[in-house]
């Protein structure tokens, strides 16, 4: 049986996925992008959850034992700074393509191709 | 029609082979390795009691060198992209009385709180990169709120290099004093703060290098802000 | 000297980079000669680093912070790690000169800093020791490179980073799942420890988590259904930058791809995800080697040359034999020099004569001989004739794919290269014996560097057991997984 949370990391990774296959608004792709990175992130951090166990941070009462795994948090931290970064870089890029084709719709963008 | 379709089919394969690799990784059982590790030794190898912060700064710190090199490549890169001969702010409506002075009274403690979160870092959730994202709001509060603001942008590129060198200069310190790149020598060599863990004066390099990372971040997104808010005009 | 200032080749570029703002006042020239100065210093210690673990032939240990793996992060320098940490500062130090005379777009600050952290992410993928950090530096490799591919603000560059941004959002998305289905089945990051405990990971969960790591990094790697981006953005890109790409960006990815490939050994399903490899090879060789063969324009069609060769250098990889690796790392280094002549010299022309269609390649013997004489050896070696380098690394990697079983990999890749012929040498037809023309002048920095490339094709060309040798000690030092964790001060975590 799959965990809820799985279940719904798992479906935003589809549905970003999804966004990017099928929709023809550059910014709706980056924006399927930001939604896929979101479901990775979630599922990264729901691996590392313990039952029962309370946040890493190891003051008032928390001890070494009653906290769940630190490091795919200190992980997702990293995940999330390197999207942003990714997307800042994609929008500067449609900005970019705006400017040169007057148009975000992929079908219409198409100087190079074979 | 059939793009979609062909789409969807795709997706649910792809959830279904995902599905049968996540059912061997059971959610919410205790798996800890090297995280264990981390938790029973926390306190007395980086004097944080934030797990998660001593990871990032402290035992994994070539991530988070890392992580800061990534803003840094996408604030440059944006205004290697976005660069032009001439570039101005071209909004045309000033915000309104509420925005305004709403902007004016919060700017200083909004600059206030984000310090606070990341000089906090080893103690509290948080750290340099929302502490720095909080300086950047207030910065683009300042954007919406008149139309003619800009921040200084020599001053912000040079800041954004120094602290960028004063991360790197930390590391090659810990390598002259320790031996090794990114060594705490703050925490195992002068053990300072040893008698204040869980207070503010405690966690070795990590707030430092904390505060350099979020002066770092602030500049960064502030200056991604501007540039993206810029128009070229013609001379 | 203390083996932990290797960490300098992470450090130097990182702190030159930052060093650029307060610079750029000094003027275009001056920051790109500021360029040249620390390329060269990497170039340094880079030798430094190479001669230090060939002569003692141990592996360079850096722990950052003190921290014993798997506690912390380090970075593995083998015998593979220095030869190509070499060819990385060499390479980028080659087109930090070449720049000087190629980029003319503003803002040159910015580019250099860009320039170096391309350096820097491709460095940092190759030498680490850790699954996350090499997901970091994979980062810094590919936001460095899409800033790069739209640096010169056309519409197509701008086209080609965006395809190259897409495909690799998805590409590290994958990645990320992929780390964390095997950071959930072993508890651990490190890639030494990984490789201990890879024997106890639940089959399946072993394969997708495999498979999804071999996705993403395949968009680094530029196999097969994922390369769609490689052409547009070498096409778009500026010159110095091809060249970079072809030389050592995407050799960061397939390496960090052998690494994690043959580290999961253990693992049960491992051979059911070398055949998926294979298979993906096998079609990046032969659809790039068609599509190169429709090029008008002579830097696109260079490009697919590449991805070809890459994707035979990824057929050596996926064998799963000693053999195969040699030869795969041999080939990557013969790839290496000669794709930097040749996208130099495509460069240069087009920088001279303003444009890489074939049309501006007639009569280029007497035109730029020099040059056109640099193209010729650089075309000759990829084709694969004896006597130049490239033929022993390939037929090396044909006689081991037969070896492995793989006949018919073997017989298509060997359609492929008559196929790559047929361009090739249409292109040195077109140079000397079609056209006329008056010689220009050729900048005589730049063909030093084409000279000094073309007589290393030809000479491991003539006397291939040298660099034979050292390539085997590099493929070892993959294959050899075993040895691998044995170098790696592990220290017990856990129960």
């Amino acid at each position: 049986m799959i965990s809820v949370y799985y279940f719904g990391a798992v479906s935003l990774i589809l549905i970003g996925l999804y966004a990017v296959l099928v929709k023809k608004n550059l910014l709706k792709i980056l924006i399927g992008l930001s939604i896929m990175e979101t479901g990775v992130n979630l599922l990264l951090v729901s691996v590392g959850y313990v039952s029962g166990k309370s946040a890493p941070i190891l003051s008032e009462g928390i001890g070494p034992n009653q906290a769940v795994d630190p490091i795919p948090q200190a992980l997702v931290l990293t995940a999330i700074v390197i999207g942003v970064a990714t997307t800042a870089m994609a929008l500067s890029v449609a900005i970019l393509i705006h400017e040169k084709y007057g148009t975000l719709n992929v079908e219409e963008i198409r100087r190079l191709r074979g | 029609m059939l793009k979609r379709a062909l789409a969807i089919i795709f997706l649910l394969i792809i959830g279904y082979w995902l599905a049968q690799g996540l059912a061997g990784v059971p959610f919410g059982e205790d798996r800890m390795l090297v995280g264990q590790y981390y938790l029973d030794h926390v306190k007395g190898q980086t004097g944080a009691v934030n797990a998660v912060t001593a990871i990032v700064v402290n035992y994994r710190g070539f991530d988070t060198l890392g992580e800061v090199t990534v803003l840094f490549i996408a604030s440059t890169g944006v205004g290697a992209l976005l660069w032009r001969k001439k570039r101005e702010r071209t909004a045309k409506t000033e915000g309104s009385m509420v925005l305004t002075t709403g902007t004016t009274l919060l700017f200083p403690f909004v600059v206030l709180f984000g310090a606070y979160i990341f000089i906090h870092g080893h103690l509290t959730p948080g750290g340099g990169f929302p502490g720095g994202a909080t300086i950047a709001t207030a910065f683009l509060l300042l954007y919406m709120a008149f139309i003619t603001y800009e921040i200084p942008h020599k001053a912000f590129e040079k800041t954004e290099g120094i602290v960028g060198m004063a991360y790197v200069l930390v590391g090659l310190i810990g390598l002259a004093i320790g031996g090794y790149f990114l060594y705490d020598w703050i925490w195992q060599d002068w053990k300072l703060g040893a008698d204040n863990i869980g207070r503010l004066l405690s966690g070795g390099f990590i707030p430092i290098i904390y505060t350099i990372i979020g002066i770092k971040v602030g500049t960064e997104l502030s200056g991604i802000i501007d540039n993206m808010l810029k128009e070229e005009v013609s001379e | 000297m203390n083996g932990q200032y290797a960490s300098l080749l992470i450090a130097l570029p990182l702190i030159s980079a930052f060093f650029v703002p307060l610079i750029k006042g000094l003027g275009k020239k001056a920051v790109k000669y500021y360029l040249v100065a620390i390329t060269a210093l990497q170039t340094g210690i880079a030798a430094w680093v190479f001669q230090q673990v060939y002569t003692s032939g141990e592996p360079i240990i850096v722990m950052a912070g003190g921290w014993k793996p798997p506690v912390g992060i380090n970075l593995y320098i083998g015998h593979f790690a220095a030869l190509f940490v070499l060819i990385v500062a060499a390479v980028s130090f080659m087109m930090a000169v070449f720049s000087i005379r190629a980029v003319e777009v503003e803002p040159i600050d910015k580019y250099t800093m860009l320039f170096l952290l391309l350096m820097l992410g491709a460095t940092g993928m190759i030498s680490t020791g850790d699954l996350f950090n090499l997901f970091v530096f994979m980062e810094i490799t590919a936001i460095s490179a899409y800033a790069l591919t739209a640096y010169n603000k056309t519409g197509e560059a701008a086209e080609a980073s965006m395809k190259y941004i897409v495909l690799g959002g998805i590409g590290s998305s994958f990645f990320l799942i992929g780390i964390a289905l095997i950071y959930g089945a072993t508890g651990t990051l490190n890639m030494a420890h990984l490789a201990q405990l890879a024997g106890a990971i639940d089959p399946t969960v072993a394969q997708v988590g495999l498979a999804l790591i071999v996705f993403g990094l395949a968009v680094e790697a530029e196999l097969f259904p994922l390369n769609a981006w490689a052409p547009d953005a070498y096409q778009a890109a500026p010159h110095p930058i091809t060249a970079m790409f072809s030389a050592f960006v995407v050799k960061a990815g397939l390496y960090a791809m052998a690494r994690l490939l043959y580290l999961m050994q253990a693992v049960e399903s491992w051979h059911s995800v070398l055949k998926m490899l294979v298979i993906m090879a096998t079609l990046t060789v032969f659809v790039a080697e068609f599509s190169a063969l429709r090029q008008r324009n002579v830097k696109r069609m260079i490009a697919y040359s590449s991805i070809a060769q890459i994707g035979l250098i990824a057929l050596a990889f996926a064998l799963g034999t000693q053999s195969g690796v040699d030869a795969g790392v041999f080939h990557m280094v013969n790839h290496a020099i000669v794709k930097a002549l040749l996208f130099l010299a495509v460069g240069h022309v087009a920088v001279t004569l303003g444009g890489t269609s074939l049309e501006h390649f007639e009569g280029l013997g007497k035109r730029m001989p020099l040059t056109a004489f640099a193209i010729t050896v650089g075309a000759v070696a990829a084709v694969g004739i004896p006597l130049f380098n490239v033929f022993w690394s390939k037929l090396r990697i044909l006689l081991a794919a037969i070896g492995a079983g793989y006949t018919w990999a073997a017989a298509l890749v060997l359609i492929a290269s008559v196929v790559e012929a047929v361009y090739y040498f249409r292109l040195i037809h077109t140079m000397w014996f079609a056209g006329e023309g008056e010689k220009v002048s050729e900048n005589m920095a730049l063909g030093l560097v084409m000279l000094f490339l073309a007589a290393l094709v030809i000479v491991i060309g003539v006397y291939p057991d040298y660099a034979w040798s050292i390539a085997q000690k590099a493929g070892s030092d993959i294959f050899n997984v075993a040895q691998y964790v044995k170098n790696v001060p592990l220290m017990g975590v856990g129960a």
